[in-house]
């Protein structure tokens, strides 16, 4: 199998108030190329902290993550950055889009912020029809439901063709059939544009859909199929 | 709940200060006015009557009460005594002395033992009350308290009686007309000779030697002698001195003293006619004036400042509401009302309100000693500590700011007390995109044409207003509200128009805009609401400041220009000459002839660095077509001399000064004109003059140019007529030679010009150590020192000053606080940025980038505003400062080290303002930011 990211030993100390906590006790994870992984868990299990680490968000206390042949712990922050800019595309929990700007331009954002050579306008309208959205590009975040933000959020998060797009919950606000929908989306990314995605998520439902699925459960690896 | 509200505000510590920050200020300056009026007018008030001492020679603070006839009802003498004695009651001063002079008629009394050099003197008896406290025996023994056995009253008289009457110690007189109580003749003998104890002791209204023919007896025995019974013998004649401590006047019992005073005449004077007299109604009158002035001043002058600080705290409460629209959220649908969420606000603001009450009069006193030092715009000088004291108005004030500004803080509140959390996200959207009320309403516009017609219509008037200032008239508040308003307005239109012009910028390079700096016009363009009002206030703080710094150097600059130009040097004398006055009174036939003091003596004068010799006539006439000139100024110089000694501003010509000198000094005959003789009789360069002196001596000139203003001429001035109305009366100049004058019109006396090299202190030891008198003498510092002690100006000064601080103050705070606030509040962007890949550098880019379009361009813009309604409206303003030196045209004056000054400090709080940013930027982590945003 080919690994996209091969992350091992992955430890996250934070400074709480209440003293020391580790977040990621040790965890070792291999995301395959051009697949859908999903990671599982309670919240609290330290999965969003893991994708963080994956997607360059964040640094290990220990432990190596090796990104398309990278290892990304001992990168600059420019570089960290610039890798994000070009090679990732990140979905949020909560709905993060850039409130001043339309759908369009916020997927063009995106675009330009990649530095892309392709026509902006059309990539944009290309993603926002991927996610069934072609008829709203011109609305404001304000203006669209908490479902068509989200996918909003992935058209942008597609629209600079990455190699990866983490998204991390990206079912948690919307209804089980919205939910699906967003799944479906990233499923066939996967198989048409052969792109990888790594999916936080709880819901038990949607884990026969992955590729890989892996679960957490107090910082630590319970369960893991590839 | 009040612990609720205190922990609620504790953790927003920040917001709390800036509120506190604005309250404490306005309180501060709300209760300083009042304080400083007082103060500083009391200062005036004292002043005054310390001015009238020493230019009278007589104590302010007397009231003279006399009768105008004797008399010999003691019901009459006691009334007057009776009203004597309720002086201190009427005008709430206590007083230093009340002396009571008491005496009979003067009649002729004869000398027991005749002498043949002495006549028969008449003489009077007299009483003073308390003398034997203020007086001293220059010989022999005080007055006794009872006859002797021989029925002889000793009396002690004046060393100028003593010599008038040609009196002699123990002399015994006996006075056959005049009758003791008993019906007896009154035998008196001189027992002693006094004089005042201290030429200080103010109980000597009068001097000693003035009662030249009073003997002075025991005041107990004089009126047992003759004030015994209701009719009395004698016709008695009472004048009461009552000197009222000056040093307790009150300013703010000045009006009252005033009214007190117009009964006490009326009442008085119709009792005992003519009879009550004193010697302040004419400084309090003067000061009442002032008064006024002072007051409608400085309020004027304090408004704005007022206004920003209320819409500082407006703004901040909003902002301090709008980061809290959650937690009302919160609380609402848990089931509090409207009503608890309101006085939850309401007992903040209160709470707040009470702090600054507290802490900002302490803060206004001082306030007032800063006003008081200040000696021109940002200047200060070590004058004498005011004596400032806090007082009931002072308190009044505070309390109306702070009811201000709670209400500037609790009216945001009832707003958003109604916001539940349904209604709170959809006015949120609506909000982003709205364009607000006041451009709907064209508010800008509107204001901007008030303003406009306001500047208008005041410049149409512009005659009546120096007029009415001449009159008494203070700065004319709408006046000055039509320059504020044109500030807002000019401030609402930039507002309005900055963002097209950020648009059109944004649009033209479109495709190059890196990621942060489209983001940032992205947010500058899009979320323009939430921006207006900071930029609106950066606009007005800037504004304010530039036109408060421009307005008070425009109003001293142009006042100490007037000065110098109408004296025409820093010194101008003129010594007494030495004439042949009293010969000609003798002989008609005789010419008038002066002498001229030796002017060798000024040669090597120290601190001079140039003298010129002017002879200055103002009492010439012209024979013109349409009859005669008159009162024509005439000049004569040395052109050399006076072009080195004269003060002048160039600007006052359109070609240097000295070419008109170099003119005049080509041809000896030659003068030049005010302009008027040209404009108004047709005189042309070349033509003839004739003018004439008082004794009609005439003499012809050369016209060799016209000028419009020439040092110590002014062209127009304003004159009070007989009916005393103001009027225009424009003044006529020749300039000649004064050699050429002096020998036809022989040598009369001329002034010295003097320009100083470092003072003028050196000129009044060179005068005193000669031993020279001048019958004219102007000293330019001098009066201008004296000027600037004018309790208007230095009002103006002080207030613009304290405006200015204030301004900078505000605005660096207010800048502050919008940017940490929208950076702390845009932390979920800014990790939406950097996860899509924005570099940290990439991200300040984009601060940066807001920065210039919402704090840059509106700074800059408040100070081109701030500069242009200087320029409009101070040729108006500074009327009321100097009407009556209306001579030579007003010059906006701006000083770059204010400027700098203001930009530094901006300069700064920008640059901390980076800092902490920098800082809340690196301390934020991605992951962390995108967690917040989950809330």
């Amino acid at each position: 199998m080919d690994a996209f990211i091969d992350a091992k030993g992955i430890k996250r100390r934070f400074h709480t108030s209440g003293g020391d906590f580790w977040a990621l006790k040790g965890v070792d994870i291999v995301v395959p190329r051009g697949k859908l992984t999903i990671l599982k868990g309670r919240s609290g299990s330290g999965k969003t902290t893991l994708m963080n680490i994956l997607g360059a968000l964040d640094k290990p206390t220990a432990g190596e993550v090796w990104f398309d042949g990278k290892n990304i712990v001992g990168m600059s922050e420019r570089s960290q950055a610039k890798l994000r800019r070009k090679e990732i595309g990140f979905v949020f929990q909560s709905v993060a889009l850039i409130p001043m700007m339309t759908a369009q331009e916020n997927v063009e954002y995106a675009l330009r912020m990649a530095r892309s050579k392709e026509s902006w306008e059309k990539r944009a309208e290309e993603c926002l029809k991927m996610v069934n959205l072609g008829t709203r590009m011109k609305h404001m975040p304000q203006e669209l439901s908490g479902g068509e933000q989200q996918r909003v959020c992935i058209a942008r998060a597609l629209a600079h063709r990455p190699k990866v797009i983490f998204a991390d919950e990206p079912t948690a606000e919307l209804d089980t059939l919205t939910g699906l929908q967003v799944v479906k989306i990233f499923k066939t990314l996967c198989e048409q544009e052969g792109v990888t995605v790594v999916m936080t998520t709880h819901d038990t439902g949607l884990m026969e859909i992955g590729d890989a699925v892996y679960e957490l459960e107090d910082g630590e690896r319970v369960y893991g199929r590839a | 709940m009040l612990r609720f509200v205190i922990r609620k505000m504790i953790s927003k510590k920040w917001m709390l200060l800036a509120l506190l920050i604005g309250n404490i200020l306005s309180v501060s300056i709300a209760s300083a006015n009042p304080m400083y009026t007082r103060a500083m007018l009391q200062r005036t008030l004292t002043r005054g009557l310390e001015d009238y001492l020493t230019e009278n020679n007589a104590y302010p603070g007397l009231i003279t009460l006399t009768m105008a006839n004797a008399t010999k009802s003691l019901e009459t003498i006691k009334a007057q005594d009776a009203w004597a004695l309720q002086m201190e009651e009427k005008y709430q001063v206590p007083a230093i002395e009340k002396v009571c002079y008491r005496f009979t008629q003067s009649v002729r009394g004869a000398l027991e033992m005749n002498r043949s050099d002495a006549q028969e003197p008449m003489l009077s008896i007299a009483s003073l009350n308390e003398m034997e406290e203020h007086i001293t025996l220059l010989t022999g023994r005080m007055y006794s308290q009872a006859p002797d056995a021989e029925g002889i009253i000793d009396v002690i008289v004046s060393e100028g009686a003593m010599r008038g009457m040609n009196l002699m110690m123990e002399d015994v007189i006996e006075f056959p007309r005049l009758l003791d109580s008993a019906g007896n003749s009154v035998k008196i003998r001189i027992a002693g000779m006094f004089t005042n104890k201290s030429q200080e002791d103010i109980y000597w209204v009068r001097n000693p030697n003035y009662y030249y023919d009073e003997c002075f007896m025991d005041p107990d025995l004089f009126n047992s002698l003759f004030m015994n019974q209701d009719t009395m013998q004698n016709s008695i004649s009472t004048t009461w001195y009552v000197l009222l401590d000056y040093t307790q006047f009150r300013g703010e019992n000045a009006q009252a003293m005033l009214a007190a005073s117009e009964y006490l005449t009326g009442e008085l004077n119709s009792q005992f006619r003519k009879n009550y007299r004193d010697n302040f109604t004419d400084v309090l009158s003067n000061f009442v004036k002032t008064e006024k002035k002072v007051n409608v001043t400085l309020w004027v002058l304090q408004t704005p400042v007022f206004a920003l600080l209320a819409a500082f705290v407006f703004m901040v409460s909003r902002q301090m509401l709008e980061m809290e629209q959650n937690e009302i959220a919160v609380i609402k649908s848990r089931g509090a009302g409207r009503g608890q969420i309101f006085s939850i606000y309401f007992i903040q603001s209160l709470l707040v309100a009470l702090l600054s009450y507290g802490a900002g009069i302490p803060l206004g006193a001082y306030l007032c000693q800063v006003i008081g030092a200040s000696n021109a715009f940002l200047e200060f000088v070590n004058r004498g500590s005011l004596p400032v004291e806090v007082h009931k108005e002072a308190l009044l004030f505070a309390g109306a700011a702070s009811l201000l500004s709670m209400a500037a803080m609790v009216i945001p509140a009832l707003r958003y007390s109604k916001a539940s959390i349904v209604g709170h996200k959809r006015q949120k959207n609506k909000k982003i995109t709205q364009t607000p009320m006041w451009q709907k309403l064209c508010l800008d516009f509107i204001i901007l044409g008030v303003a406009l017609y306001g500047l208008y219509s005041f410049s149409g008037q512009k005659d009546i207003l120096a007029v009415r200032v001449l009159e008494g008239a203070s700065l004319d508040p709408l006046l000055f509200l039509s320059s504020s308003l044109f500030m807002i307005g000019a401030g609402l239109l930039a507002v309005r128009v900055l963002p097209l012009v950020v648009w059109v910028l944004f649009r033209l390079f479109r495709r190059i805009w890196s990621p942060a700096l489209y983001a940032s016009f992205m947010r500058v363009l899009r979320t323009r609401s939430s921006q207006g009002f900071i930029m609106v206030f950066l606009i007005m703080t800037i504004a304010l400041g530039v036109f408060n710094a421009q307005a008070a150097r425009t109003i001293n600059q142009n006042a100490e220009d007037n000065l110098r130009y109408a004296i025409g040097a820093d010194l101008v004398v003129q010594e007494k000459w030495a004439d042949n006055a009293s010969s000609v009174a003798d002989d008609p036939n005789l010419e008038m002839e002066y002498y001229e003091p030796d002017f060798g003596r000024y040669d090597d004068l120290e601190g001079a660095q140039a003298i010129a010799r002017v002879y200055v006539n103002k009492d010439i006439s012209v024979s013109v077509s349409k009859g005669t000139v008159k009162n024509v100024q005439l000049m004569g110089i040395h052109t050399k001399d006076f072009g080195e000694a004269a003060w002048f501003k160039d600007s006052l010509s359109d070609i240097h000064w000295y070419h008109y000198l170099n003119a005049l000094s080509r041809n000896s005959r030659s003068v030049l004109l005010s302009r008027n003789f040209q404009t108004t009789h047709g005189y042309k360069l070349g033509d003839t003059i004739t003018y004439r002196n008082k004794n009609g001596d005439s003499q012809m000139g050369i016209v060799y140019g016209f000028v419009d203003y020439f040092p110590g001429f002014l062209p127009v001035e304003y004159k009070q007529g007989t009916d005393g109305v103001f009027k225009e009366t424009e003044n006529y100049l020749i300039v000649a030679h004064l050699q050429q004058l002096q020998s036809s019109w022989g040598e009369e006396p001329y002034q010295l010009w003097i320009k100083n090299k470092d003072g003028s202190g050196y000129f009044y030891e060179f005068a005193q150590e000669n031993g020279i008198g001048y019958t004219l003498f102007q000293d330019s510092d001098a009066k201008l020192t004296e000027k600037k002690n004018d309790p208007v100006l230095q009002g103006t000064n002080g207030i613009l000053t304290v405006g200015f601080i204030v301004v900078l103050l505000l605005c660096s705070v207010g800048f502050l606080i919008y940017w940490i606030l929208s950076i702390r509040s845009r932390s979920l962007q800014f990790g939406i940025f950097r996860a899509m890949g924005m570099s940290m550098r990439e991200v300040i880019t984009m601060l940066l980038n807001e920065q210039l379009f919402i704090s840059a361009l509106p700074l800059g813009v408040g100070a081109a505003v701030g500069h242009f309604t200087a320029k409009l409206y101070m040729p108006l303003i500074q009327l009321a400062y100097a009407a009556s030196d209306y001579a030579i045209p007003l010059e906006v004056v701006s000083h770059t080290a204010d400027y700098v000054r203001l930009f530094v400090i901006i300069g700064i709080v920008i640059l901390l303002c980076m800092v902490v940013l920098g800082m809340l930027i690196s301390r934020l982590k991605i992951a962390q930011a995108l967690k917040l945003g989950e809330d």
